[in-house]
């Protein structure tokens, strides 16, 4: 069991499935074959580019989402929004795949914490111990939705390795910046980098999530490689990607989204079916992968979280913090 | 060139053109499975990106003609105005299928009708449906062309509310809608100018009107 400050709930688990250098060196591996030689990389076709072998992360029993179908991995890493990789939904895997790099990457944990530092990605996954696998659903705020099994580790946990002082009341997360490789970002129609933020007690909730892989798989670059937030009770662009910055503030940070159209992407944009988008209802959703003539199904309050992150609210106007 | 303004003048050659379109962004990516994870959102916005870009090139063609009155490409090109004009509608309508698709059916369209963002793509189609219907010869005869004409004008308010409906579809989209909004905007700056030059050099000489410039269709 990871040592945090908070009490985990009791995982329903084998030890035997822990085994965090198990991840750590087949991802290695992993990056051996694949990774090296970008030539090499781009000469497999996709099909086999995907066939690397599942890293059977354990599975926490609390977040099986039984009776919930898993969103077909081909349809995860195909379809997703980041923006500085193409504004279309398929472009990502394609333009985020032309030789971006996504190792070695290293990771600044700082601001208003007493053990801030500058780490490389494979150290701290190290340092951090355990992956585990969690199936989250996804709930975009374009009204659409899937469910993915991340597979990395729970956010409270980077947050104690940062020791945050007592001024620190919010964490703000930033992407990568590269203008040199990223193209998007040399323009100037969004304030980059993608910029994403959280209370310090949204971070400690045992569902915020630190995802290194995908359905046992490494991170993909489209996903937000090689580590990305998942906070599964947020709309989707609450969890931001390829994070290059962790910092502990006292002030509500300044996002992207919230900063670009403030009336549309509140601060918290918590998943809540009764509060609608200024130009869709957000009272459901289209379920990817569900097929032509599906329709669309209910959206659920904190995307179906309300047991675990419903008190974090409590006495707040949802209507007015959106 | 003789050859290539002839086929570009070719009533056929311009449907096929249109048809075409839709035949290679939405039947054929359907029939191949090429719509990827979300199809019918896929078909919304191809459907809407061909109505709006049609509705953009059939505002282009009198602009044109008036700053190149000479050139033969640009007179083949607008003997195809009512049936380019059509085609906007037709997918336009299109679009407004889909969107009842992707809402999951009636209820999903009622709800979705009380967005000021949907209210200006219906405006603007139920438009560019009045244009479709009046755009028959009888119809030109029964209103008479200067009324006619002037109904036709509704064009610009479509097309306005459309581009607006466009810009504000996608979060962050606005920029896209630029590459539609300025040409169209330099085309009508420009045939402006050049009109009211002609009418002040010709009024100069004492020579009457500039009709022979805005020719009726």
């Amino acid at each position: 069991m990871p040592r945090t400050s908070f009490a985990y709930r009791t995982w329903d688990l084998p030890d035997s499935a822990a085994t965090p250098e198990a991840y750590y060196l087949r991802r290695r591996e992993f990056l051996r074959v694949f990774g090296l030689g970008l030539a090499a990389f781009a000469l497999l076709p996709p099909g086999i580019r995907a066939e690397s072998t599942a890293l059977n992360d354990p599975l926490y029993q609390s977040y099986k989402l039984d009776g919930v179908k898993l969103t077909p991995e081909d349809l995860v890493t195909s379809y997703n929004n980041f923006y500085e990789w193409g504004l279309a939904k398929d472009e990502p895997k394609d333009q985020a795949n032309r030789g971006w790099k996504t190792r070695p990457w290293s990771i600044e944990i700082g601001g208003l914490c007493a053990n801030p530092r500058k780490i490389d990605v494979d150290e701290l996954i190290q340092l951090l111990g355990q992956i585990e696998r969690r199936n989250y659903r996804h709930r975009c705020v374009e009204a659409w939705s899937m469910v993915i099994p991340w597979d990395g580790f729970p956010l409270a946990k980077l947050v104690d390795l940062a020791r945050p002082k007592s001024e620190a009341k919010y964490v703000k997360f930033s992407s990568f910046f590269d203008p040199a490789n990223c193209p998007e970002q040399r323009s100037h129609d969004f304030p980059w980098p993608y910029t994403e933020g959280l209370t310090l007690p949204e971070a400690m909730n045992e569902l915020a999530f630190i995802a290194v892989g995908l359905y046992g798989r490494p991170l993909r670059n489209q996903n937000g490689a090689p580590l990305r937030l998942v906070v599964p009770w947020k709309y989707g662009f609450k969890s931001a990607k390829s994070l290059a910055k962790i910092e502990f503030v006292a002030e509500q940070p300044k996002t992207l989204w919230n900063q670009l159209a403030p009336n549309e992407y509140g601060f918290y944009a918590n998943v809540n079916p009764n509060v609608d988008h200024p130009r869709w209802s957000q009272n459901s959703e289209r379920v990817i992968g569900a097929g032509f003539f599906s329709g669309k199904q209910p959206t659920l309050m904190f995307n179906g979280y309300e047991k675990q992150v419903a008190h974090l609210y409590t006495g707040m106007d949802l209507r007015k913090n959106f | 060139m003789n050859c290539f303004v002839k086929v570009l003048a070719n009533k056929l050659f311009a449907l096929a053109i249109l048809v075409g379109v839709g035949i290679w962004l939405l039947v054929i990516p359907a029939l191949i499975g090429g719509l990827g994870a979300n199809p019918v959102e896929k078909l919304l916005h191809q459907s809407g990106e061909i109505a709006i870009w049609t509705l953009g090139a059939v505002l282009a063609f009198s602009p044109l003609r008036v700053l190149f009155p000479r050139s033969r490409v640009v007179g083949a090109v607008n003997r195809h105005r009512r049936v380019v004009g059509v085609s906007a509608c037709v997918y336009g309508l299109l679009h407004f299928g889909f969107h009842v698709l992707y809402e999951g059916g009636l209820y999903g369209l009622a709800r979705s009708l009380s967005k000021p963002f949907i209210w200006f793509g219906v405006a603007g189609l139920l438009t560019l449906v009045a244009l479709a219907l009046t755009s028959n010869n009888w119809s030109i005869r029964a209103l008479g062309g200067k009324n006619w004409k002037l109904l036709h004008r509704l064009a610009y308010l479509a097309a306005a509310l459309l581009i607006y409906h466009q810009s504000i579809a996608g979060k962050g989209h606005w920029h896209t809608a630029r590459w539609l909004l300025f040409p169209l905007l330099v085309l009508q700056a420009a045939r402006l100018a050049k009109m009211l030059l002609t009418k002040s050099a010709r009024s100069s000489r004492t020579m009457s009107g500039f009709g022979a410039i805005a020719t009726p269709p």
